[in-house]
Order: C-alpha cells, then structure tokens, then sequence
C-alpha cells in the first residue's frame, strides 16, 4: 500500500494510505474500546492509537501516534474517527459510533450488529489542554522567525531575561513561542510583515517582533492590534520617536486610544485615567516602550539621554472618555471617521494636576485651567514645547452646560493664553530664564497652533483636571500622530 | 550620529561633534550603525546656557581637533 504524505509542520510528515479506511482511537475513551472488534474485523483499515500502542487488539495495520502527527494531519478533534479514503482522497468520515453511519461508510452492512446503535465518541487527544501548548508551536512554531533563546534548565527565566537586558526595570513575560503565537492570534496580519522602521537603530519592526515585546510588557492578544497601530503612529517622521528618545528632555511617548476597542479590550477612561491597575492601559504603552527598547535599541544611559525622564516612560497609555464627553472624541478631530477605533501617539511629561473646584463659569474655569498649562516647559517661555489637556468630568460639566465645544475651549484657551511681553522677557521677575527682549510689545502666544491637545477623562468625583507637557513641537521636535487601530486586527 | 552616516553616504566627509555628556550615546549609536570607529571631537559640557562669546571661544578651541578629524585618514 503505497502511502499519501500529509504534512502537519515542516518537520513531521505522516504516512496515510491512499486507499481504504484509517481510524484513530485511544484506549483512554469508552466508545473506541467499545468499537474494538468492529475494527479488528474491517478489512484494510489503518489504526492510529493516541495513548497506548498496544490498543486496539486484532488490527493488523496499528500504528502509535502518540505524539498525534497523524491525529493532527487528519484534524482529528473526537474519537474514534473513521475516514475512507479512495486514491489518496478523503470519501467520507464518521465521528463516534453510529452503527447506521459506520454501515453506510464502510459498505458492511451487519457492522457491529451486537453493539448499541449509537454512542458519542471522547475528546482527541489533541483537544488537551495539557498537550495545547506543545500542538500549537508544532503546528505553527514554523511561522516564527525569531531567534530562540536558550535558557538553562536551572536559569529562572525571568531573571534570564533581565541579564539578556530585555527588561525595562520591570520583569517580563518570558516570550516563549506558544505565547508568542497566541498573541499574533490578535491580529489577521502576517508574521513577517514589517511594521515600521524603528529608531534608533532603524531597525524593521516585524508583527512577529512587536508581538514578542506585547508578551514581554503583559498584553493580552486582543491588545495587539492597538499596539501594532501605536508602533505605525510613533515611528514616523512627524512623531519623531528618535529625538524623543534622544533629547535631553524627559518626555516618552504617550498614547490615547479612541474608539469601540477601548471597551472592547476594557480599558478603563474613568478613575485613575492615566494611572496603574488595568492591564489594557499599563501593557500597551509599555510595549510600545520595549519595541523602542528591544528592537529600535533606545535605551537609558545609551541613545536615550534623558536628563530627569518619568515613571511613565515605562509605559504611559490610556483611553478617553468618549461617552460622557462634551467635546468630539479625539480621534474624530483628528480625522477618523465615527466607529474607528485610533490611537494617537503624542510626547508626554508626567501629569500634573490643575485644582479649580470654584469655577462653575466657562470662562473662569478656562483661564484656571490656561494658567495650569503656562507653566508647561517654563512660564516665561512660548511655543517651546507642546502640551495636552485631560479634561475631567467635573470641568467637562461646566463647558457642556454652557454649551462650549472642543473648538470654543480650544479658542478659549488660546486667548488666556496669550502672554504680555513684559512678564516673560529675559531678566523680568528677576529671573534671567524667559524670550529674548523683541521690538513688539505684542502679546506671544504660549503654543504654537495646534500645539495644545485636549482629551476628556477621569472619575466621576473631583475637579481637578491634568496639564500633560510634551517636548517640542513640530517640525524638528514632535507633533501627535494618530493611526487607526482597524487595519491591524 | 545619522547624520554623520549620511553626510558619509554621500561621499561627503564628515566628522561627529557634540558635547563631552554624549560619548556614551555616540559610541552606541556607532555601534548599532555598524561603526567601529567614527571621527568625534567632544568639546566640554555645557552647551546651552553658554554665552555666544563662550561658544565662539569653544569652536576656536575645537577648530584644530576639527580639521583633523576631517582630514585624518
């Protein structure tokens, strides 16, 4: 009997043939042990047994497939399964016993007189929770094209990946290959496709390589796609990844997400906006830091010469608060269309509170918050760095009973935000830090236009808004960049 | 860095320059672009609070270690 090959990976080839019937069993499930003697009497039938070669008795052609290549070839999910086959083409299957199914399958018409007419078949081996992992990197580990690392059998792994300086300070996940392959699980999109050319080293991000560092921060599969749309976002001309990194300069990348994907990976937008506790928001920023790290090769005490830097250049990602927003969600002023999911990427300091828990008039609360972003990179210094507000729901309150859109605070702003000369001017105050002396005595503005980012979220208590400085802003600085989450599920 | 790799790319002759706060940097940004040696002149920290007469008085200290990082070869 010459015999098919089937391919279940590159390495494992199994040997099927091309005429006659082919059962797999396993001595562990009742119903094969009931079908036995059924197989023991077919003729010309091949038996691949999952668990112990010495079942079934009486077969001729028994076959051990415990490491269930040829269960995985057939894609055997319940046994015992019967397949015929006809010049190297599959007929027909039969899942289980039915004695009328078996009967019409194998053209014997008296098969298994003496045994119930039916009885449901057992999980095949390669359903296994315990065996899940091993299947998934033999069936698919081929796709992968990262170097393995070798870890010792008496090296702590997580400790190994600190001293391979994977780390950002914090542990990670240990990228084993199942998980990696889980998490490209989050994305339709190839392996090997590149996602961007990542600074500073230029190196070309792959899917597969932005999926191993969402394993290492801690992402779950469905976050990837945000994290595939962020990395797109961060490593263009306009965001300029690179002199973020390189500047002197604290800030790091930041990232809001906008859209139906914040709930349905469940970020949070509400209590502790921008700080700790959900994994959503921790683990996306933070893996688009370790791409910079792992792949671009930006790291502290190297490229990335930060003077002071923050806490949230470990990672510093969350979401806005679309719903109870008096304001055009974010992405929307930015160009995507309603329902898109986005994120938009932008140079960020840590926060600062802005307390104002008087105000209950728009424009009194809108000079209290201007006087909080003044002090953004300096107060006596204009259109150096940009910045974002984050709006809290009780400031949001104020605007949305009077009425005032994105655009009137924004405008709002501006104008509070318009500086005397006199006040800032190198030497006033009796500081020499502020703008060179000029022949105007015309107000400067503080930001450049569209320097000023404003983002609505937070609890539901508490008025106090946050100023977020960035660095500077436009061309030969940073300027946010947003990318569509959408195209990278 | 990148620059001095693309001025070279271009066939013009280059050399790095920056302050003594950024050898490390250099040296790894070489590294990662597959240098193993670039012409750099480090001229004391710091740069931004310096008056223009205490740069001009910087650049002329430099000017000799300049040209000869341009011209070594």
């Amino acid at each position: 009997m010459r015999g098919v090959s089937v391919s279940t990976e590159l390495r494992a080839e199994v040997d099927l043939p091309t005429d006659g019937f082919v059962a797999v069993v396993k001595q562990d499930c009742p119903t094969c042990r009931l079908v036995e003697p059924v197989l023991a009497a077919l003729p010309q039938v091949t038996v691949f047994s999952q668990d112990d070669p010495a079942f079934p008795e009486g077969v001729a052609d028994r076959r051990d497939d415990t490491d269930l290549d040829a269960s995985l070839a057939l894609d055997i999910e319940t046994v015992p399964t019967l397949v015929r086959f006809a010049g190297g083409v599959e007929q027909g299957r039969v899942v289980g016993w039915s004695r009328e199914q078996w009967a019409e399958l194998t053209g014997v018409a008296e098969i298994g007189a003496d045994l119930p007419e039916y009885r449901p078949g057992c999980g095949s081996r390669t359903q296994d929770p315990d065996v899940a992992e091993e299947i998934l990197v033999r069936t698919r580990g081929g796709s992968l094209r990262s170097r393995r690392l070798e870890i010792a059998a008496l090296e702590d792994e997580v400790e190994a990946l600190y001293d391979r300086g994977f780390s950002d300070g914090l542990p990670v996940v240990p990228p084993t290959p199942a998980r990696v392959l889980r998490m490209l699980d989050g994305t339709s999109r190839r392996p090997d496709e590149v996602v961007a050319v990542v600074p500073p080293n230029l190196v070309e991000a792959t899917v597969e390589k932005v999926a191993v560092n969402a394993v290492l921060a801690g992402c779950r599969p469905e976050y990837l796609p945000v994290v595939l749309a962020a990395v797109e976002a961060a490593c263009t001309d306009e965001f300029n990844a690179h002199g973020l990194l390189a500047t002197t300069w604290g800030a790091g990348p930041a990232v809001v997400v906008n859209g139906p994907v914040r709930a349905e990976i469940g970020m949070n937008w509400a209590g502790n906006a921008l700080g700790q506790g959900n994994r959503a928001n921790s683990t996306i920023g933070r893996a688009l830091q370790l791409v910079i790290r792992n792949v671009g090769g930006g790291r502290p005490q190297e490229v990335d010469r930060a003077a002071m830097g923050h806490p949230g250049k470990v990672g510093f990602c969350f979401a806005e608060d679309e719903e109870g927003s008096p304001f055009e969600p974010l992405a929307q002023s930015r160009g995507v269309a309603p329902g898109r999911s986005a994120v938009t990427v932008f140079a960020a300091e840590g926060p600062r509170g802005i307390v104002d828990q008087i105000s209950r008039r728009p424009e009194s609360l809108a000079r209290s918050l201007a006087l909080g972003l003044r002090g953004v990179c300096h107060p006596k210094l204009v259109r150096g760095f940009d910045a974002t507000l984050v709006v809290c729901p009780e400031h949001a309150r104020v605007f949305a009973e009077a009425g005032w859109d994105r655009a009137r605070l924004e405008a709002a702003l501006d104008e509070a935000l318009l500086l005397d000369r006199a006040e800032i001017t190198r030497g006033a105050g009796g500081i020499d830090e502020g703008v060179p002396a000029g022949d105007s005595d015309r107000p400067l503005a503080k930001f450049r236009p569209g320097g000023l980012m404003i983002v609505h979220a937070g609890g539901g208590a508490g008025m106090f808004s946050a100023v977020i400085g960035g660095w500077a802003g436009g061309p030969g600085g940073s300027a946010p960049v947003t990318r569509e989450v959408d195209p990278w599920r | 860095m990148h620059d001095f790799a693309a001025l070279e790319g271009r066939g013009v002759i280059a050399a790095f320059l920056a302050s003594t706060q950024f050898v490390v940097a250099a040296d790894a940004q070489a590294r990662a672009l597959g240098y193993r040696e670039v012409p750099s002149v480090f001229v004391p920290h710091p740069i931004q609070d310096r008056t223009d007469e205490e740069m001009r008085a910087l650049a002329d200290a430099a000017l000799e270690e300049v040209l000869a990082a341009v011209t070594r070869r």
